[in-house]
């Protein structure tokens, strides 16, 4: 479905309902989710969160069209049946399967826009917000992908340069692929980005690497066990400006010496022991591949 | 044939009838490194092994791995002569070789089967009993 760029002009009356598309693996980056939803609210949208495993795009059922086909409908179909009219999308993945595979083949009774968009085309709402200069060198990482579908690189840099304090550097650097976990699955790719994202940083004198994308995030992080660079998200960025709290609880169990100590019992107990011990500390310990 | 299956045929059929396998997608793609024997063959025949890939075709070793180091980086798209969208092509291809048709995989699947599982794990670690409940 095409961007309607006058639907994305700031409402100056009621916040205009919607829903917040935040994907799948964004539920290890719970105070992104939170602050994105505070911003959009700042800037006049009522975006209520939704996803997880029950609003799938499909995309981990690639193997078969059928059981890709019935994940992704069931997602649309609920989502025509909230009402509201737009879906505000965080991940590429989702945003680009609502376009090429979803929306063709189940009618969606929404339009679909990325976050960056929203916040960019409503950012006269987010500037005054603005107000705690944030004091650093940042690098913006970008990717090759996506961007031709929503100028991300370009609107995150705008958004970026509202903050007080924030100096921006500018290097032609692009990542190969959508984003990082893409490059995760090609030996190698990884690696190779990650080295060139360094020396990027090296090159201009930055201190902050500031990440689009979640599975960036999740993939560069651990970068600051190694080199001493400071690792962040554009949320984190403009929620600091704003005053929003959103303290980075993946990096902080990502790169501590022992994650389960640093998460206490309580914290283990509710991700429950046996998914904790098998899906999630494997993740944390995994030694950074730069 | 409706539904996803049928969308992947159709749009499969009407791109390759439109590609001339000049090669102009391998030429600026920057996975090509990761992809065994594409740097080393012609961009064309890669290019047409792709598209044989869309016909239902067995592609060729250097085509299928090109199509599997594909992450859509879409830079494909404008080095496109014929204006076509390269990059919805390689996912077309994508999702072929990986047996989205039921047939059989002609490149490696790799497929979670803790996908959801660990997704749910780390929202009991980073969202509270009512956010989840609300916003999983």
């Amino acid at each position: 479905m095409a961007v309607n760029p006058e639907s994305m002009a700031p409402d100056q009356g009621q916040a205009e309902p919607a829903i917040f598309w935040y994907g799948c693996n964004m539920t290890r980056h719970g105070e992104v989710i939170r602050a994105t939803t505070r911003l959009l609210e700042a800037v006049g949208m009522a975006a209520e969160p939704t996803g997880g495993p029950a609003s799938c795009c499909g995309s981990p059922k690639d193997a078969s069209a059928r059981i890709n086909e019935g994940m992704a409908r069931r997602t649309i179909e609920a989502f025509n049946a909230t009402g509201r009219g737009k879906v505000v999308t965080w991940c590429p993945s989702c945003h680009m399967n609502m376009q090429d595979s979803m929306a063709p083949v189940t009618t969606p009774a929404f339009e679909t826009v990325h976050v960056t968009e929203v916040l960019h085309a409503r950012r006269d709402r987010l500037r005054p917000l603005l107000t705690r200069p944030v004091p650093a060198r940042v690098l913006l990482h970008g990717h090759l992908g996506f961007n031709g579908r929503v100028p991300v690189n370009g609107l995150v840099a705008d958004l970026l340069r509202l903050i007080p304090g924030l100096t921006l550097l500018d290097e032609p650097y692009r990542a190969p692929g959508h984003m990082c976990s893409s490059l995760a699955g090609v030996p190698g790719a990884l690696a190779d980005a990650q080295r060139a994202t360094l020396a990027s940083m090296a090159a201009v004198g930055a201190d902050t690497l500031c990440t689009i994308f979640h599975s960036c995030h999740r993939e560069m992080v651990g970068l600051e066990q190694n080199h001493p660079v400071t690792v962040v998200n554009w949320i984190h960025l403009l929620a600091a400006s704003a005053g929003i709290a959103a303290e980075d609880g993946y990096k902080a169990m990502r790169n501590a010496a022992d994650p389960r100590a640093a998460l206490g019992e309580a914290a283990v107990a509710a991700a429950g022991e046996l998914p904790f011990a098998r899906l999630i500390e494997p993740e944390l310990r995994k030694a950074p591949i730069v | 044939m409706s539904g996803l299956a049928g969308h992947i045929r159709t749009e499969s059929a009407r791109l390759a009838a439109l590609c001339t396998a000049c090669g102009g997608c391998v030429t600026a793609c920057p996975m090509t490194p990761y992809a065994a024997g594409v740097d080393a063959a012609e961009p064309g025949t890669v290019a047409a092994g792709m598209r044989d890939v869309l016909r239902d075709g067995p592609g060729s070793p250097a085509a299928l791995a090109w199509i599997a180091a594909c992450t859509r980086s879409g830079i494909c798209t404008p080095a496109c002569p014929e204006g076509l969208d390269a990059a919805f092509m390689l996912r077309l291809a994508q999702w072929r070789a990986k047996g989205a048709l039921g047939t059989a995989p002609l490149i490696p699947v790799k497929e979670d089967t803790q996908y959801s599982p660990k997704v749910k794990a780390f929202a009991r670690l980073t969202l509270t009993e009512e956010e989840q409940a609300r916003w999983l």
